[in-house]
């Protein structure tokens, strides 16, 4: 690092070590970057034309919660049961064990970014059916339903019960379900003659 | 004969207000507080390393390339290299925070922010997008020039050199810059949403980033309480750059801003990193500095605290 400078004010200035140049040069990308971030979220989308996906995924960070939840999501998971040929809820939490009572769970994740890409959501199945029945090899499964809970947000001020996870059972009527992927019948059967096998 | 004075251009305005000096202090906040609160941020995933960047997890497929839910496909790598990446990060996280080998370490940890916030779009939040970049600040600003391991021995080698004061303006322009672009866009952003017609706080507050506090305020705070709050931070945060540009709004609008934050940390959960990472930032570039160097005991500029 070059030696600090004192001034005539009795300042001393550390100084930087990158030269004058590149200085002047990272001031201008520093600069078209906080502009970029400004465009993005204000809905101008010259970055989206000139900057490749990477980089631009780097810029999308100034637009958070512009919208009113219209219902509470949760994603939950169902197994095929082999012993007793039915879905019953599998707790998938322990198999993402990051973050693993929230949002920002992987499976929660994964299931709001691609609940519509039924690549991802067969990857997905394969992953839950491995880790259920290695968890659990006393109730194995040989296949998932992955769904979504969409629970009614009341009124503004109406005085409530605090935030638990309900087993799936719980939920009334008007929490409406929706079901984003299910193991087909025939993978299902196939996977569970082959855990069956000696 | 003298030479004329140099020709007084928007251009050589604009120089100078960047190049103004700082009080070092500004940087040396952010320097040590912004790793912390990155390395804070990410540690519930860095203690599941090998789930999060190696088969061991659920790891999303190749979608082909151009999908937005997949910035850069990066394949998992195997589950020692992914502790070993995340041991790494810390290491260098904390170094840059101690201002032990400030400009390595500040490389290093950027390179590998950058990494971690595209090797898997689940984990990446918007504290993952920002860390990168406020890493790599720190490493091209003399951010280890004072309050640091290496201004410490660079005063043990030599003990009559200067003490620094103060560090040229950029690093601490930009980020003031960019507070306020963040701030500004988010404004517009919610304006262009549902917040001057819709409940947005308060439908917010109902699942599983809800805290105790969110709980307790939901019961307590009437419905037009949540919009009031609700116009209070879109005046905030629209007008920010009018409000941190003036001088006498300024402090007004860094205590608004640490209170938002405040809110914002306390009512929804994990949310609560993104809100310390904002008000290290404003508290860096935007208190005044009367109060910023008694945070820091020095009574006067030229002290001399290594």
């Amino acid at each position: 690092m070059p030696p600090a400078k004192p001034t005539r004010d009795g300042r001393v200035i550390a100084e930087p070590w990158l030269p004058r140049r590149a200085r002047r040069i990272v001031m201008v990308l520093a600069g078209l970057y906080a502009l970029f971030v400004w465009m993005d979220a204000a809905g101008l989308n010259l970055p989206d034309k000139i900057l490749p996906l990477p980089m631009r995924f780097f810029l999308q960070e100034a637009a958070l919660f512009p919208d009113a939840a219209r219902d509470s999501i949760e994603y939950r998971a169902e197994g095929w049961r082999c012993d007793v040929e039915r879905f019953e809820e599998i707790d998938v939490r322990s198999f993402f064990p990051i973050q693993r009572d929230d949002k920002e769970s992987r499976f929660y994740r994964a299931m709001f970014f691609h609940r519509r890409q039924r690549p991802v959501l067969e990857a997905l199945d394969q992953f839950i059916v491995a880790q259920q029945n290695h968890a659990h090899p006393e109730a194995r499964i040989g296949g998932v339903m992955l769904l979504s809970l969409r629970i009614p947000i009341p009124p503004p001020g109406t005085p409530e019960g605090r935030y638990q996870r309900l087993p799936l059972t719980d939920y009334p009527q008007e929490v409406e379900r929706k079901y984003w992927y299910v193991t087909s019948s025939k993978e299902r059967t196939r996977r569970c003659e082959e855990l069956a096998a000696p | 004969m003298r030479r004329p004075p140099p020709e007084i251009t928007w251009w050589t305005r604009l120089r100078d207000w960047l190049d103004a000096p700082q009080p070092i202090e500004r940087l040396a906040l952010a320097r040590i507080v912004l790793p912390l609160v990155l390395l804070s941020f990410q540690a519930s995933r860095l203690v599941h390393a090998d789930h999060w960047l190696s088969p061991v997890g659920f790891r999303v497929p190749y979608l082909g390339g151009s999908d937005w839910r997949q910035p850069l496909y990066i394949p998992p790598v195997p589950p020692g290299l992914a502790w070993a990446i995340a041991i790494v990060t810390v290491v260098t996280g904390l170094s840059l925070s101690a201002g032990l080998f400030s400009r390595a370490a500040g490389g290093l940890f950027a390179a590998l922010l950058a990494y971690l916030a595209l090797a898997d779009r689940l984990e990446a939040f918007t504290v993952s997008k920002l860390g990168p970049m406020l890493a790599l600040a720190l490493c091209l600003a003399p951010s280890g020039a004072r309050y640091g391991v290496d201004a410490w021995l660079r005063r043990r080698r030599n003990p009559e050199a200067p003490v620094p004061t103060h560090v040229r303006g950029g690093v601490i322009r930009f980020f003031q810059i960019f507070l306020c672009a963040m701030y500004s866009g988010a404004g517009i952003a919610k304006l262009r949403g549902d917040w001057l017609s819709g409940d947005v706080l308060w439908s917010h507050l109902h699942d599983n980033y809800q805290t105790w506090i969110s709980w307790a305020l939901a019961r307590a705070v009437p419905g037009w309480g949540w919009q009031a709050l609700q116009y209070l931070s879109l005046a905030f945060e629209v007008l920010a750059p009018l409000w941190f540009a003036l001088r006498w709004t300024r402090p007004y609008a860094v205590i608004a801003g640490l209170g938002m934050h405040a809110l914002i940390g306390l009512m929804f959960g994990p949310v609560i990193w993104f809100a310390i990472l904002m008000s290290t930032l404003l508290v860096s570039c935007y208190l005044p500095e009367r109060w910023l160097l008694r945070l820091f005991r020095r009574a006067a500029p030229a002290a001399a605290i290594a």
